[in-house]
C-alpha cells in the first residue's frame, strides 16, 4: 500500500476514511498504525468507562484492536461510519468482559465519580487525561441525564435495561440519551 | 415524514451506540440516505461521541501498542513483502516434504518387511490350512464310509433278529477238493433272503469265482458269487423260495448257467 504514504510522515498525513479502510484489508502495516495514533484513545475509552483495572481493560483493548483490523474485510461501508463500528465492537467487546465470571465486580466501574478517581489517581501517563474537565462536563449535566450516562457509558447498559430495571419508559431513556448527548456536546470544547 | 421528531426521538444515538436491532438500523439507514438532514445529524453525532471518547478516556499504555503491533506483526510481513512470502512459502513447504519422504521412507521400508514377513507368514499357514482341510476330506469320506457300512450292517441286524433264519451248515463233499472249506448259509423262507457267512475258503485265482446255488425240485439255480475274503461277514445273495440243499462250485469267472460238479467244494442239506 505504498501509494498511500509515498515518502510522506504518517502523523501529519490526514487518510480520508475509505483510504484507512482499503489500507486495513491489504494488511498495510503504516495505515494500522494510523489508525492506532488516531482511534485508540477513544476507542480504549469506550472500554475503560466500564472496565476500571487498567490490566483487564487494556486486554480488552488488544483482543479489540486485533479483531477490528482481523474482521475489517467484514466491515460495511454502507453500514456506518468506521468509528461506530469500531467503538460497538470495543463496547461490546468490555461488556461481554464485566458479564463473564472472571471479572470481579471490583473491576467494574460503578460511578462517573469512579472514573474520574481513576483519571485523577492514574500517574505515569504523559498525556494523561484532565480528570477535573471530565468531572465539570458530567457536572453539565441534570441528574436524570447524568443518570443516563451513568448506566449506558459507565456500566454498559442497554437502554431497554435501563427502562426495565428501572420502569423509566423507553421512550424517555431514548429522549435523556439525546438530551444528555447534546449536552455534551455543546460543552466538549471547554474540555 | 416529519424528521425533526426522527431526529429527537433519540433513535439515532442508539444507532451510534450499537443499541438497535436489525430492522431499526436498515430503517435508520434508509432514512439517513433519503433525507440528508437525518445524515447531517448521524454525522454530528457521531463526531461528538467520538470527541467525547477522544476527551475523556486515559491514553493506553505503550505496552499494549507494543503488544498489538507484536500480534499483528505476521500479518504486515506477510503483506510487505510478497518475495518473501515465496520464499517463506518455500521454506514452508519443503521441508515439510523433505521430512515427510524421509517419514514415508521409513514407513514404506517397514512396511515392505512386515509386508514380506507376514506374507511367508500367510503363505505357510494357507499351506498347512490345505493340508487340513484335504485331511479333514478324507476323515469325511472314510466318515461316511464308516457310516454306510454302519447302516448295512444296522440293516442286516435288523433283519436277522426280525427275520426267520435257518442256518444250513455247508461242508466239505465227497470231491475233497478243499478239506477245511466251512461256509453257513443263513435263509429266510418266508422272505426269500439269503446270506452267506465265509469261515474258510481258499483264495482263487483271477480266473475263477465261488458260486452259491440253491437246489430244489426245478434243478440248481444259481444264487450269487461268494467272495471268499469278506471272512466272518454275512453277504447277501439273490432270493430263493424253494430250496432243500445250498452248495458252492468253483466256476470261471463271472459265474456260470449250471453248476460244475466236479468242482464242488462244499454242500450242505436244509434240515
Amino acid at each position: 500500500m505504498g501509494f498511500i504514504f509515498n515518502g510522506v510522515t504518517t502523523t501529519k498525513l490526514l487518510l480520508q476514511e475509505e483510504q484507512i479502510i482499503a489500507g486495513l484489508r491489504a494488511k498495510d502495516r503504516k495505515t494500522t498504525e494510523y489508525l492506532y495514533e488516531k482511534y485508540s484513545r477513544a476507542l480504549y475509552a469506550v472500554i475503560s468507562r466500564i472496565i476500571t483495572d487498567q490490566d483487564i481493560a487494556e486486554e480488552v483493548f488488544h483482543d479489540s484492536f486485533i479483531k477490528i483490523t482481523r474482521k475489517i474485510d467484514s466491515y460495511e461501508e454502507s453500514k456506518g461510519r468506521l468509528y461506530t463500528w469500531m467503538a460497538n465492537i470495543c463496547r461490546n467487546s468490555a461488556i461481554d468482559k464485566t458479564r463473564s465470571k472472571e471479572l470481579s465486580q471490583s473491576a467494574k466501574t460503578n460511578t462517573i465519580d469512579d472514573f474520574v478517581y481513576g483519571l485523577e489517581s492514574q500517574s505515569g501517563t504523559m498525556d494523561h487525561v484532565d480528570g477535573i474537565g471530565v468531572k465539570e462536563l458530567m457536572n453539565q449535566l441534570n441528574d436524570d441525564q447524568k443518570f443516563i450516562i451513568e448506566y449506558i457509558y459507565f456500566k454498559g447498559y442497554t437502554h431497554s435495561e435501563v427502562s426495565e430495571e428501572f420502569d423509566i419508559p423507553l421512550g424517555t431513556v431514548k429522549s435523556r440519551v439525546r438530551a444528555a448527548i447534546q449536552v455534551l456536546k455543546k460543552n466538549l470544547d471547554k474540555i | 415524514m416529519d424528521i425533526q421528531s426522527y431526529i429527537a426521538s433519540g433513535k439515532l444515538e442508539l444507532f451510534l451506540l450499537g443499541e438497535l436491532n436489525e430492522r431499526e438500523r436498515e430503517e435508520v439507514l434508509a432514512l439517513a440516505s433519503k433525507y440528508p438532514e437525518i445524515q447531517k445529524e448521524l454525522d454530528a453525532l457521531e463526531e461528538t461521541l467520538f470527541s467525547f471518547d477522544q476527551k475523556t478516556g486515559p491514553v493506553p499504555s505503550s505496552k499494549v501498542k507494543d503488544k498489538i503491533f507484536a500480534s499483528l506483526e505476521g500479518e504486515f510481513k506477510a503483506a510487505e513483502t510478497p518475495k518473501a512470502r515465496v520464499t517463506e512459502a518455500k521454506v514452508v513447504s519443503i521441508s515439510p516434504w523433505k521430512s515427510f519422504a524421509a517419514a514415508a521412507s521409513i514407513v514404506a521400508v517397514l512396511a515392505s518387511a512386515a509386508a514380506i514377513f507376514y506374507a511367508t507368514k500367510y503363505y505357510e499357514k494357507d499351506q498347512q490350512f490345505t493340508a487340513l482341510l484335504q485331511e479333514q476330506s478324507v476323515m469325511a469320506d472314510n466318515l461316511n464310509q464308516v457310516k454306510f457300512e454302519y447302516e448295512q450292517k444296522d440293516v442286516l441286524v435288523e433283519k436277522l433278529v426280525s427275520g426267520d433264519f435257518k442256518r444250513v451248515q455247508l461242508k466239505v463233499g465227497g470231491l475233497e477238493i478243499q478239506k477245511d472249506a466251512e461256509v453257513d448259509v443263513f435263509w429266510d423262507k418266508s422272505a426269500q433272503e439269503v446270506f452267506v457267512a465265509v469261515n474258510n475258503l481258499n483264495e482263487l485265482s483271477d480266473e475263477y469265482d465261488y458260486q452259491l446255488w440253491a437246489i430244489g425240485s426245478t434243478g440248481p439255480i444259481g444264487i450269487g458269487l461268494v467272495n471268499s475274503g469278506h471272512k466272518l461277514t454275512l453277504q447277501q445273495m439273490n432270493s430263493v423260495s424253494e430250496a432243500g440243499v445250498f452248495a458252492i462250485t468253483i466256476e470261471p469267472k463271472g459265474g456260470s448257467q449250471k453248476p460244475t460238479l466236479d468242482k464242488l467244494v462244499v454242500i450242505g442239506d436244509v434240515t
